[in-house]
This record gives C-alpha cells, sequence and structure tokens, in this order.
C-alpha cells in the first residue's frame, strides 16, 4: 500500500477513518488525553504495517480496527508508553481546549458501550476479540476475521461461542442491541 | 492552535510520511551506521579559518550511539568533545563552559532543526574536524586553543533519532555565532540537497553538505555557495 509513501493517498484514508478511529480508542479508553494519543498511535501504527494490508483479504477499516485493537492492548500492557515516550507525534500535546470538550463528549457518547465491553470481559480472550470486533465495533465476521488475523469459520464459531456465553451473563442486552442494530 | 484535533494530526502524519522518507534516503546515503569503528570516519568537517567558519552551518549525517558524553581539556588547550548520548544538553553547556567553550546546545527530536539563522556568524581560527566518535559512536569534535573567540559561541543544534537518544544523530548542525544567539525555533529537519538552499543567501561561502556514496563514511564537502 503506498499509505506510507504517499501523503496524498495517506490523507485520503485518514479522513476516510479517522472518525471511526476515536471512535475505536473512546470505546475502550476514557480519558482523553489519552484517547488522543492512541488515536495518533493507532495511525502511526497503521504507517508502520501498511505493507500487512491486503486489499483482498478484507476492508481497510477491519484491518485498521486490527492495528487500533493491537495499539490499544499495547498500551493496557503498558508497552505502548514507552514507544510514545520516544516518539515524535504525540496525540495529547496536539489537543487544545476545544478538542478536549470534544473528546469528552465522545467518551461520554460511549459509556455505555464501554460497559457492554466489561460484561464481556469474562470471555476467553479469542471470543471476546471476534465479539467486541463484530457486537462493538460493527464489523462484518469477515472483516473481523482479517482484524485479527483467523479464519472466517474460526471467526464464526468464536462469535457464537461467545455469544452463547453471554447468554449466562446478567445484563448483556446492551451488548446485543448494538450488535444486530 | 490552528484548526482541530484531527487535522493536527493529520498534518503531523503527513509530515511523519515525509520525514520518514527522508530518513529513508539518508540512511542510504550514510553507510557510516553501519561502519563504526573508525575515529573521525572519512568525515571532516571543516570550520576552517574565517572564510568556511563565518556561515558556520554543518549539517552532519551519520554516525552511531552510546551513553554520555565527555569533554576533555587537552594540555595543549585544546577542548575534545564526544557526545554518545543525546539528553541533558544543559550539562553539556555547562561542562563547555567550565572547559572554557560558551555553547548553545539544543537536542531536538527527528525530523526537526533549529531555524538556520542564530546571530551573526563568525569566523574560528584554524580548523576543526567534527566526525563520528570513537567505535562510532555519536560525534565528535575538537576545538584547538582559542579557536573559537572570547564572544562567539559555539551553536550546536542535534536531531535526536526517534529512536532513541543514544541512537546516531539524524543531523548535526554546527555554528559558530558572534555576540548573541537566538534561542533555537524549531523548524522541519531539510533534506541533505536542500540544506544549501538556506545558507546560500549571499551572506558569505554557503556550507553544502552531502552525506558519501563511498563505502568508508560519509563526507562532507564544504563549498562556496
Amino acid at each position: 500500500m503506498r499509505l506510507s509513501e504517499d501523503p496524498v493517498a495517506f490523507e485520503a484514508f485518514y479522513r476516510r477513518h479517522v472518525d471511526a478511529v476515536m471512535r475505536f480508542v473512546v470505546r475502550r479508553v476514557s480519558d482523553p488525553h489519552l484517547a488522543a494519543d492512541l488515536t495518533a498511535d493507532t495511525f502511526l501504527a497503521a504507517l508502520d504495517s501498511a505493507n500487512t494490508y491486503r486489499p483482498g483479504r478484507g476492508s481497510e477499516i477491519g484491518w485498521l480496527y486490527g492495528v487500533a485493537r493491537n495499539v490499544v492492548s499495547a498500551h493496557h500492557r503498558r508497552v505502548a508508553r514507552e514507544v510514545r515516550a520516544n516518539g515524535r507525534v504525540a496525540g495529547r500535546r496536539m489537543m487544545d481546549d476545544n478538542d478536549l470538550v470534544r473528546m469528552e463528549e465522545r467518551i461520554d457518547a460511549e459509556r455505555q458501550t464501554r460497559r457492554a465491553l466489561e460484561a464481556m470481559a469474562g470471555l476467553p480472550e479469542g471470543e471476546r476479540a471476534v465479539l467486541e470486533l463484530v457486537a462493538i465495533d460493527q464489523l462484518t465476521v469477515t472483516e473481523a476475521a482479517a482484524a485479527l488475523g483467523i479464519g472466517k469459520v474460526t471467526a464464526r464459531v468464536r462469535l457464537h461461542r461467545a455469544r452463547r456465553a453471554l447468554e449466562n451473563v446478567a445484563s448483556p442486552s446492551a451488548v446485543y442491541v448494538k450488535g444486530e442494530a | 492552535m490552528n484548526g482541530n484535533f484531527e487535522e493536527r494530526l493529520l498534518s503531523a502524519l503527513k509530515e511523519e510520511i515525509t520525514t520518514r522518507r527522508a530518513e529513508e534516503n539518508m540512511t542510504v546515503r550514510t553507510p557510516v551506521r553501519h561502519v563504526p569503528n573508525r575515529r573521525f570516519l572519512g568525515l571532516s568537517a571543516a570550520v576552517a579559518g574565517v572564510a568556511a567558519a563565518t556561515t558556520g552551518t554543518l549539517i552532519l549525517f551519520g554516525g552511531a550511539g552510546t551513553p554520555a558524553y565527555a569533554v576533555d581539556r587537552g594540555a595543549d588547550g585544546s577542548v575534545e568533545v564526544r557526545i554518545n548520548e543525546f539528553r541533558d544538553p544543559g550539562e553539556l553547556q555547562a561542562e563547555l563552559a567550565d572547559a572554557g567553550v560558551r555553547a548553545v546546545v539544543d537536542y531536538l527530536p527527528d525530523g526537526q532543526t533549529c531555524r538556520p539563522s542564530r546571530g551573526e556568524p563568525a569566523g574560528a581560527g584554524g580548523q576543526m574536524r567534527v566526525g563520528v566518535g570513537e567505535d562510532g559512536k555519536g560525534i565528535a569534535f575538537k576545538i584547538e586553543k582559542e579557536q573559537i573567540g572570547a564572544d562567539r559561541t559555539l551553536v550546536l543544534a542535534i536531531t535526536v533519532d526517534r529512536a532513541g537518544a543514544d541512537r546516531p544523530p539524524v543531523a548535526t548542525s554546527l555554528q559558530v555565532v558572534k555576540g548573541t544567539v537566538a534561542p533555537c525555533e524549531a523548524t522541519s529537519l531539510p533534506l541533505p540537497a536542500d540544506s544549501s538552499a538556506d545558507s546560500s543567501t549571499g551572506e558569505g561561502p554557503a556550507h553544502h553538505t552531502e552525506s558519501g556514496g563511498e563505502d568508508d563514511g560519509p563526507t562532507l564537502n564544504t563549498g562556496v555557495g
């Protein structure tokens, strides 16, 4: 993909997806500064791994969500912080007061989704990953499979298991409403 | 700040793409990264006499890194400086001051350098050699006794590799300024090919830098612009 070499191609890609990436991030973190960092980190990581995108294997957004997912998990593993310390593109430094308010609004808007994600926390990682991308982030099963680098059938099986497991959770309704909307 | 977060992030990322491409080009043209272990490698930069030193901005690419810096005063009054890790510029500045060299040192993030004109360019007596440090780490240079006059300041701006402060610098800018030194105003790092454009504004001879295609390291050409 020319993404990492061509600023014009990158700009088009960025404009197509920046909103979705920010939404993806604020579903998972509730600190506006951190959300800005992770948004920046996701696009940086996309530049780093632009060569891993295979147009035939799924949508751009599916691939990008896969990247975003790694960035967010890396953050949770505290790896990202070190990476960012050396980085030159730090999201939070680009935020002014206005952006802060807008980011907080985004975060508020996803409050319910974050709760739904918490409800899924008990699921095995592989199953949760598929359910997250399908039910929360609205990818198709095919896209989610591509994002996670697994086969379509595997993804479908995991999704099925995850949903069944969630039936036993107290109030999974939020997940279902989102996932089937 | 202009625009909003999304727009600023886009600009920063586009700049990142440009910088990365520039770095790739530089890497190709600076084989020194792969051939350390020779002191003052092929890289001999010239603050040679008044003529060469007057415009004074030398941008050197290359080097290889490890921790810390060292300022050694020679018996002959010379000062030898080795910087292996680009952090704590203030400390280095103080160390240089102790050794009798007034200096302003700035370490900038990858992709940036200081705007070229930091003050009235001054000539330095004699020749200063700037090169890759011992064991190919960082950069090293030697200032001869009284080479930088009493009212002059050595102005050093080093672009630190984004991979870490102990990595080889992406670029090193060295100049000698007479009188007051303007604070560093960060600007995008020009490509090697562009660096001559900044200094060839008729203020005197220009230093054009070029990283060498030779296998034994980069070379630095100084010419009249």
